[in-house]
């Protein structure tokens, strides 16, 4: 990977996130930062708003894998993790710098005042996306975009903290606590500044792997997906988030969570879409309760609705909802059998795409039923229950698993009418996987029966 | 409730063919107001159904002068956008209840929610 650096002039992001979540967040950095050409962006605040971010770092450095030479003995060991993970002095300073500057720039943001005048003299052109893969599934996408600006003066000494993670082959030679403290001692002594545990100014990201040996500064105290927005979490406000961008959301839509709890999914959708309805549904008063503080905490009462009802029989007439996102119950926290999938498709709503988010075995459940559907009862090739993809939980295999799916999907429908449900499943759906649950997205038209 | 989320509502009490549109019976209504949006009222238009919207006003007593077609190039009118928005999203119905017109069924709505649920027999 070449690594385009113009002289000190460069800022450098990387952000981590979830396992599972690298198409997304690709696919919404390209999206939203236009990071595949060559354009001008408004600074800081494009870059903060990344929504399938976990945490969002300064890029300090990027480098080839610290590897330390066998057999060597400590001393010898500290000066090399040193010297290869500190380097140079001036990068440490300018780095800071430009930190306290991003800093300034984000905190002015969060008071909301009118920033779009001054920004647009400090705009950043994205350069490239680049996309590293680790073994430990903490990949990294990084952002290179050039700073046109100088940054204002130098702050004075400051206090820091690293914060480690170390993995592969340097993890045997060394806990995280003492490579901590072998760069921290290293650091100090380089840039003068003091070790504070507790309440430090500036955290020092270290990220050393088999891969790679990445440093950064966090640009936020709290991670990207702590939304200031939402009151009351349910699902893990990324894993919604991208529910929300798998269900390809239009102006103009009506968007239902026929099982919304907290309403979640509908609230990281509505972040992102003017002018569409959003309806969720719950039977549970506790639930809807807090939708509703949640609705108005993030002031979506004019577009985010809410109904006590069954998502078994939705009191919609046909033809009315446009898309339906759903994190089912996962059978595990909640209760519920996993005949709810096969239960569930039996609602009123008609011609619509269905986005579930799926727990490996309701995935299999489901996976199970649509195979008996378009494959017909006579043929058992797809619905032998060694050849079902049920999902194994290696991120690696997410691909093959996809188009596993896919050629389930597009072997010819035989005997459609013995779809239990009056639905059939309709091809050009896409699954991935988040944290071992199986997340797919199926896509069902309501046939006539 | 909001008349918007009124306006797609309707229901499956076993044996109804038409449960639509529910009726209103209001205790509590409130009037908020409510940012106006002009592109999303004039993407939501399409979606209603113009007489139940109108004749929910009425019951209301909101219905201000709304025509009882709906007019044409209505996007670029933005006097009627707005007062489409004011019925759609400005007025709630916060306690009261919803009458399904054909089997009577009751749906209560309380604290601004409607309750949908059915029963197991009336499924």
């Amino acid at each position: 990977m070449a690594e385009p650096r113009s002289e000190g002039t460069l800022v450098r992001y990387y952000c981590t996130y979830g396992k599972g979540m690298e198409p997304f967040l690709i696919d919404e950095v390209k999206r939203k930062l236009a990071a595949e050409d060559v354009c001008q962006i408004s600074g800081i605040d494009r870059v903060s708003e990344l929504k399938a971010a976990e945490r969002l770092f300064l890029l300090l450095k990027k480098d080839s894998p610290v590897l330390l030479p066998a057999h060597t003995n400590q001393a010898k060991a500290s000066s090399v993790l040193q010297s290869r993970v500190l380097g140079d002095k001036d990068q440490w300073s300018s780095a800071v710098m430009t930190w306290s500057r991003l800093q300034g720039e984000l905190s002015g943001l969060q008071e909301g005042s009118g920033r779009n005048v001054d920004n647009t003299a400090e705009d950043l052109t994205v350069q490239k996306v680049e996309h590293g893969t680790t073994t430990e599934g903490r990949d990294e996408t990084l952002l290179q975009p050039s700073l046109i600006k100088p940054e204002p003066p130098s702050p004075a000494a400051v206090t820091f903290r690293i914060s480690c993670k170390c993995t592969g082959s340097l993890s045997r030679y060394y806990s995280q606590q003492e490579v901590s403290r072998v760069i921290g001692v290293g650091l100090s002594r380089l840039m003068g500044w003091k070790a504070d545990l507790k309440n430090p100014q500036l955290e020092v990201n270290v990220y050393l792997s088999d891969d790679n040996c990445l440093v950064g500064f966090p640009l936020t105290r709290l991670p990207l997906a702590n939304r200031s927005y939402i009151k009351t979490t349910g699902l893990r406000s990324t894993v919604a988030w991208a529910m929300a961008s798998l269900a390809q959301i239009q102006p103009g839509f009506c968007v239902v969570d026929p099982m919304c709890g907290v309403g979640t999914i509908l609230i990281e959708a509505a972040q992102e879409h003017q002018d569409v309805c959003f309806l969720g549904m719950d039977i549970d008063d506790g639930q809807l309760k807090k939708a509703n503080e949640n609705v108005e905490f993030a002031e979506l009462g004019n577009r985010m609705h809410l109904l006590k009802a069954s998502s078994m029989t939705l009191p919609l007439p046909s033809s009315t909802v446009d898309a339906v996102v759903c994190d089912l119950p996962f059978g595990r926290k909640f209760g519920t059998k996993t005949d709810m999938a096969a239960n569930l498709p039996q609602s009123s709503v008609s011609v619509v795409p269905w986005f579930f988010l799926l727990s490996p075995q309701l995935s299999c459940v489901l996976k199970k039923l649509l195979a008996q559907k378009d494959t017909g009862p006579t043929s058992n090739q797809e619905a032998k229950p060694g050849k079902q993809d049920c999902p194994s939980l290696s991120l690696s295999s997410t691909k093959q698993q996809t188009s596993q799916i896919q050629q389930g999907v597009q072997s010819p429908p035989t005997q459609e009418t013995e779809a239990p449900s009056g639905l059939q499943h309709t091809p050009g759906n896409a699954s991935t996987q988040l944290r071992g649950h199986r997340w797919a997205s199926h896509k069902y038209v309501k046939m006539d029966t | 409730m909001k008349l918007l989320t009124h306006n797609m509502l309707t229901s499956h009490v076993k044996g109804v063919t038409k449960g639509y549109p529910l009726l209103i019976k209001a205790t509590e209504v409130k009037v908020n107001e409510v940012d106006f949006n002009p592109q999303f009222v004039s993407r939501m238009i399409p979606k209603l159904e113009w007489s139940a919207l109108v004749q929910a006003a009425d019951e209301l007593g909101h219905r201000q002068d709304l025509p009882v077609e709906l007019v044409p190039e209505y996007e670029k009118n933005e006097e009627f956008l707005k007062k489409v928005h004011r019925v759609l999203l400005e007025v709630e119905v916060i306690e009261g209840c919803l009458r399904c017109p054909e089997s009577g069924r009751e749906f209560p709505i309380s604290r601004g929610i409607p309750n949908m649920l059915l029963n197991d027999d009336e499924v």
